[in-house]
């Protein structure tokens, strides 16, 4: 009897056993698999679903782009960014203009949390921006004009206008000039359409990059309203589309327009009502995609492979460097390129040698691709160094690389020694040397013949 | 005459027209160019299949377009070749419709396929949606349904384990085909019209997009003897599917016309009432063209009414500016034209034909003139008068105003109507800045610009006007004057945080200015002579070293190497070696030196005995 319990229990143990094994295998294969599509996942936070099917060519194009996006409307009470403290998304878009309040657990706070962990934001509003996006975007750095203001030109507005010059034709100078951001030389792209409000942000303000900005005739208003206060935003400081890289090198895009997104503005042919220019298709498509590229770090990502650095006649970095020597530095710099890292092409990054502030700085030249190489003579002052290398250009990802290393004085034996002028002083003391020699021979062996003399 | 508030206005026109309204948009010419361009994809070869040629072919149907001769052809030819048998109902249901709507000619193989719907259509693990597929099918090839009771019971049991959305559409579809015993799913349609979802009070749509609502709206409507929607309804759920228009698939066009099809055909089929082109008339042409239609754009039949122009408001004050006033026959069956002799501005008119009554809004444009400009300077203090010079749109002032901290920039201007944006703009390449002119009693535009105050450094500026309003038909951008302004204070650098930074040099250190060789090479002679005096003057008074012993000579060897080891330290040594060498050194010429010099010592105390 007790036998058979026996082999029961331990059939029952290596069932177990087997089926232990087989959740830890489910559980690695998993784990695989969700960080092969790690990389894209989205959360979309829309007004209604109707923005769903309006906005689809841009929300197919990042499918087509391997994002892995959920559509939640955006006062869902379910609605939550991380669990257990692991973010369960990478990058958020909120297409819910009028949203006054976020549902489940966002708000502001977990929102700026969300920036702050890396998370990437794509932000469109519009003439009705509801107050939590106001309060992100002051988080952010921007301000959005008030509600039931549009950006209006009365000298660049699109055919299609309905009447209040809202429907506004951006040329291709007004984005900024950056082939990162906008995907393609600015000059290629044809007019935008643009109906929405306006933005305002600190010309001061480094981290915020004005994407596209309004004509010196546009301004922000209230369009029924007679203008009896200054305008929040008027002429090139108007902000159609801003962006914000933090210093985390998260991403952040404000658009002033949840149209700009639309498949309408996407398809629709741009002519320009005063001038009569036609265009078959506007640039929304082209733009908009290629912010979505950046706002997710699809472009304009860097990375630092390899930093080496040495004396120009060895191989290996020394333990510390000599004041005057000649020092070589190589950094190997890489750019993310559909997934994959690359060489990085670029003739603008520089090398500083620092001790509080920057002795020498120099541009690094590049050696093969992706290899950029420093040759020069340490200063003559002692101390710790680094060399710094500090990439910060528009679209790009901040690149920041500092090593450490110490710079001694001159050991004694390593000064000069035959100084010609110091000749003199030589001469002085070798004749000194001889002349003591001679004298102490002279002295111990000379015999006085006189005093002989005298005693005989 | 035509001062009546404007609510109380509208009440009137609500009560005299019924609570109809209408809708502004509709499949335009340009929108079916977009529709054709997508669907005829569907036939080209490489994504040609039995649904591509399916949705194909009836978009085209639905838009009246006819099919090229070739492509009808090519896919007829596709059909007959790969259809051998089905067992996907919907692929089967797109092949038979798709065969018949083509035209195709000739024979498909469909007996096997035929006996498998025969099973399907009694099978109760059939989907719902199959269901209705396999009875559309045997429809269309002539067989009838078989025992529609049968199925209609089949149906119910079905929507009773999960009607939602989507099986209660195919239901309802299904049951339109069984005739008497479809009567089931009358009950159902309130229950489905119910779950409309509102979209900010304008658009009706049912959860789960376009494809869910155009299901069941062609299903609804198809029902015989139901009146499922109200015309409120009907032009809500219009709203939402022309919103729907950019839709990218054949298959969700086709979704979109079928809806719109079957809206446009039923009793509540909505108005679309709308302004052909834009809602802007000039003054020089004041015929506004209004478009009264169907969704398709097609003249309604029969038109439910005359055309009238019920009234006309100016927005900014309410004014009734025009009532009851027919519109004439445009062009076209569907155009309407209303002469609109109107000043410029914003004027809200309210049509209506028969019980359906729409609100468009329309502006009438006209030129705005300058009637006066003058430009210039005036003190801060207002103490002597402003030299204000007058000026002529287009030209341009001759002279640069010259301008310091003490003046006031002050442009004045009249306008033959007041508009919203009149701006002056004072720029340089790197700055702009604008000013905002306002209007005084006499409704004449001032800006006043406190030089000073308001711009930071000195610098030459461009100054412009510009004017501009929703119902200026003549924009103006007027680049008039230039001002050089001395404020004492030049512009400060810009920092700039990105982009390559200026290029440091370590500054190294000079060296010391030294004495050239020959002065070093004069002096190091000098040194030496006294040396050289000794050994001559020494030499001449004689020597004689008669107390030399070979004793000593030990001490002179070490004495001497310790100097030639001093040499040798200045040339090549470090300390260390140097004080290793030493200490031998060191220690043999002291003890040889001892022995010398207890030597002179003792040889002296004998010489004293002596």
């Amino acid at each position: 009897m007790t036998c058979i319990i026996v082999t029961c229990v331990r059939v029952r143990f290596w069932r177990e056993v087997f089926k232990m094994n087989f959740i830890i295998l489910a559980c690695i294969c998993s784990i695989f698999v969700t960080q092969t599509i790690a990389q894209g996942r989205t959360l979309i936070l829309l007004d209604n679903q109707v923005i769903r099917e309006t906005h689809s060519i841009f929300f197919k194009s990042l499918q087509e782009r391997g994002y892995n996006l959920t559509f939640k409307v955006a006062d869902d009470s379910t609605l939550l960014l991380s669990k257990y403290g692991e973010s369960l998304y990478d990058n958020l878009i909120i297409f819910a203009p009028s949203v006054e309040e976020f549902g489940g657990s966002l708000n502001v706070e977990t929102l700026t949390q969300f920036i702050d962990e890396g998370g990437n934001i794509l932000i469109a509003g519009s003439s009705i921006t509801g107050d939590v996006l106001r309060e992100l975007a002051s988080e952010c750095g921007f301000e959005v004009d008030e509600e039931g203001a549009l950006v209006i030109d009365h000298h660049n507005y699109d055919y299609s206008d309905e009447g209040q010059h809202t429907k506004l034709v951006i040329n291709n100078e007004n984005l900024i000039d950056s082939e990162v951001i906008i995907g393609q030389p600015r000059k290629n792209i044809a007019p935008l359409l643009y109906e929405g409000t306006g933005l305002l942000a600190d010309a001061d303000n480094p981290l915020v990059l004005p994407l596209i900005t309004g004509y010196s005739s546009s301004y922000s208003y209230i369009p029924d309203q007679k203008i009896k206060e200054y305008p929040h935003a008027v002429g090139k400081n108007i902000l159609l589309i801003a962006g914000l890289q933090a210093r985390n090198n998260a991403r952040v895009i404000f658009s002033g327009s949840l149209a700009f997104f639309s498949d309408e503005l996407f398809t629709s042919p741009v002519k320009h009502a005063l001038s009569n220019e036609e265009y078959k298709k506007s640039g929304n498509q082209d733009v908009a995609i290629a912010l979505s590229q950046w706002v997710f770090k699809e472009h304009g990502q860097l990375r630092v492979k390899s930093v080496n650095h040495h004396k120009a006649t060895e191989t290996k970095p020394p333990v510390d460097y000599t004041i005057m020597d000649d020092a070589v530095y190589n950094i190997e710099v890489e750019i993310l390129n559909g997934g994959k890292w690359e060489p990085f092409i670029a003739n603008d990054i520089q090398l500083e040698f620092v001790r509080i502030d920057p002795f020498i700085r120099t541009t690094l030249k590049k050696t093969h691709n992706g290899n950029y190489e420093a040759k020069f003579k340490i200063p003559d002052v002692y101390g710790v160094y680094q060399f710094k290398v500090d990439y910060d250009r528009v679209g790009y990802t901040r690149l920041y690389s500092t090593t450490q290393v110490s710079v001694r004085p001159l050991q004694h034996t390593q000064y000069e020694r035959f100084i010609f002028s110091a000749y003199p002083y030589y001469t002085g003391a070798f004749s000194m040397m001889i002349g003591v020699f001679l004298f102490s021979f002279v002295f111990l062996h000379f015999k006085d013949e006189d005093k002989k003399s005298k005693s005989d | 005459m035509f001062k009546c508030s404007f609510s109380g206005f509208f009440l009137l026109t609500y009560l005299i027209c019924g609570i109809n309204g209408s809708i502004k948009g509709y499949i335009s010419p340009t929108d079916s160019k977009k529709f054709i361009s997508i669907l005829s994809k569907s036939f080209s070869d490489d994504n040609l299949d039995f649904s591509s040629i399916y949705y194909g072919v009836t978009g085209y149907n639905i838009l009246n377009e006819k099919i090229d001769v070739q492509i009808v052809k090519k896919a007829c030819d596709f059909i007959q070749k790969n259809f051998k048998y089905g067992d996907d109902v919907e692929i089967i249901l797109h092949v038979f419709s798709a065969w018949s709507k083509l035209g195709c000619t000739g024979k498909i193989q469909k007996e096997d396929t035929l006996k498998f719907l025969h099973n399907a259509i009694v099978n109760e693990k059939s989907s719902m949606a199959d269901l209705r597929f396999a009875a559309e099918v045997l429809k269309l090839v002539g067989e009838g349904v078989p025992n529609p009771a049968k199925l209609a019971l089949l149906l119910q049991s079905k929507l009773k384990e999960d009607d939602s959305l989507h099986n209660l559409g195919h239901a309802i579809h299904a049951s339109v085909l069984l005739g008497s015993n479809g009567k089931f799913a009358l009950d159902r349609v309130e229950d489905v019209v119910v779950q409309l979802d509102e979209v900010n009070g304008k658009l009706l749509q049912w959860e789960g997009g376009l494809s869910t609502t155009s299901l069941l709206l062609t299903g609804l409507l198809n029902l015989p003897n139901s009146k499922p929607f109200t015309q409120i309804q009907a032009d809500k759920i219009a709203n939402y599917l022309l919103t729907r228009k950019t839709v990218q698939t054949s298959k969700g066009i086709v979704a979109l016309l079928e809806a719109i099809k079957s809206l446009t055909t039923s009793s509540v089929s909505p108005v679309s009432i709308g302004v052909i082109g834009k809602p802007i008339v000039f003054i020089e042409k004041p015929d506004l063209k209004v478009r009264v239609s169907d969704l398709f754009g097609a003249p309604l039949k029969p038109v439910p009414g005359p055309v009238v122009a019920v009234s006309a408001t100016r927005l900014v004050d309410d004014v009734v500016v025009l009532s009851k006033q027919p519109l004439s026959a445009g062009s076209g069956q569907s155009e309407f034209v209303l002469p609109l002799h109107l000043d410029p501005d914003h004027y809200q008119i309210v049509l209506s034909v028969g019980s359906h009554t729409a609100t468009l809004y329309v502006r009438v444009l006209g030129p705005v003139n300058m009637k006066s400009f003058e430009i210039g300077l005036s003190d801060i203090d207002g103490t002597s008068a402003p030299r204000l010079t007058a000026l002529e749109y287009p030209n341009k002032l001759g002279q640069p105003l010259q301008a310091d901290s003490s003046n006031v920039l002050v442009a004045k201007f009249a306008l033959s109507k007041p508009i919203h944006q009149a701006f002056l703009r004072l720029y340089s390449p790197k700055k702009e800045i604008v000013f905002i002119a306002e209007q005084d009693n006499n409704k004449i535009y001032k800006v006043e610009v406190n030089l000073n105050s308001e711009l930071t450094y000195s610098g030459s500026f461009d100054i412009e006007l510009i004017l501009g309003d929703p119902v200026m038909s003549n924009p103006i951008k007027w680049n008039m004057a230039k001002i050089d302004l001395n404020l004492g204070k030049d512009e400060s650098e810009v920092k700039s945080f990105k982009g390559p930074k200026p290029e440091i040099k370590h500054l190294f250190r000079q060296a010391e200015k030294r004495p050239s060789p020959t002065v070093s090479l004069f002096f190091s002679i000098l040194t030496a002579l006294p040396l050289l005096l000794l050994v001559i003057l020494w030499l001449k008074i004689g020597l004689n070293f008669a107390n030399f012993s070979i004793v000593s000579l030990p001490f002179h060897f070490g004495f001497g190497s310790i100097l030639c080891l001093f040499l040798c330290f200045w040339l090549k040594l470090d300390m260390f070696t140097t004080c290793a060498w030493l200490i031998p050194l060191g220690a043999f010429t002291f003890l040889s030196g001892h022995k010398v010099l207890s030597r002179v010592a003792c040889s002296k105390k004998t010489e004293k005995k002596e």
